[in-house]
């Protein structure tokens, strides 16, 4: 914590703070670090095999075979979260498993069943997205952005 | 943390989806030389879609030795079709990230060298694995010149593609 921080504190916050901090359990960082390495390489891997598959047994290039690759992991992501299971995973690896694309089936598919009591309508279909919009939202804006920086760069003749 | 039977049921489960996407490739395809192509070097000849033209194929051994002197490409295939040559190679991995200059350098050096020509270069692994399996096709003699002409035009209009 910033000293600037600490001296805004009365006398009684500070001695919480520090009470605090000889409780609190520190986080295996490192650990954790290479749990999710290895789980979001795993995933990843799984990605490329999947990619290699469409190459070579549909009429994907390499340049088209991204769509349906994407289109799998999430489905398959799905069904393992409907089924229980990626949310071992992600309790195991963290970050490694929420931050693949499979990380967004996974909070779709997870807010969908929290909600599932309050109906169809206002339970699933309008909490389904209560994860996944910002997602979506800022996936798009970050899009236009690029494609809007783009436009220029290439009306201007640098690209 | 998982319990022991928790973890052998995801272990069990990775394997499944890991085995079913390998196992996939024991269908499908039969040319034991473009399945090779995806993971070594399977230095195709370099071929003409009418094998009668002897220019045709001289042109096509030149362009390929001209293509596989750069030290980034472990491996490529020429057809020479009727009007278009279709070059595909393969980039070694770390150069990879250099693939844009590769096929900027390919493009001049082609441009250069053989100015009449009209040159479709490709560094996709499908247009590879294609162009590779339409060679061992092609050694079959009573593969007709037209389908293979066919074929190439296949292969050209999937390169063009970009959704």
């Amino acid at each position: 914590m910033g000293d600037k921080k600490k001296q805004k504190m009365t006398p009684e916050q500070q001695q919480y703070q520090e009470l605090e901090q000889k409780h609190e359990l520190k986080r295996p960082v490192v650990k954790n670090c290479i749990k999710a390495f290895l789980v979001g390489g795993l995933i990843c891997t799984i990605g490329q095999a999947i990619t290699y598959f469409y190459i070579y047994f549909f009429n994907f290039t390499e340049q088209t075979a991204g769509n349906p690759t994407v289109a799998t992991m999430i489905f398959l992501s799905m069904l393992l979260t409907g089924f229980g299971v990626y949310d071992h995973i992600g309790q195991f690896a963290g970050a490694g498993s929420a931050v693949p694309v499979t990380g967004f089936g996974n909070s779709v598919i997870s807010a969908a069943i929290e909600h599932r009591t309050e109906g169809f309508v206002l339970g699933v279909g309008g909490n389904m997205f209560k994860l996944a919009g910002s997602v979506i939202l800022f996936g798009v804006f970050a899009a236009f952005v690029v494609a809007l920086v783009k436009t220029l760069l290439t009306m201007m003749g640098v690209l | 943390m998982m319990n022991m039977k928790q973890a052998v049921n995801l272990l069990a489960i990775l394997i499944m989806l890991g085995a079913g996407t390998a196992g996939c490739t024991s269908f499908g395809k039969t040319s034991p030389e473009s399945r090779a192509s995806m993971i070594q070097s399977v230095n195709p000849d370099p071929g003409a879609t009418n094998d009668l033209d002897e220019k045709d194929i001289k042109l096509a051994k030149k362009v390929k030795k001209d293509i596989a002197a750069l030290d980034e490409i472990y491996d490529v295939a020429v057809i020479t079709g009727k009007k278009e040559i279709l070059v595909a190679y393969k980039v070694k991995h770390l150069k990879r990230f250099g693939m844009k200059r590769i096929e900027k350098e390919i493009n001049k050096k082609l441009e250069k060298n053989y100015p009449d020509e009209d040159f479709i270069v490709s560094s996709d692994y499908k247009i590879f694995i294609e162009a590779v399996e339409l060679r061992e096709r092609m050694k079959d003699p009573s593969f007709p010149d037209k389908k293979a002409e066919e074929q190439l035009q296949r292969i050209i209009s999937l390169k063009k593609e970009l959704t």
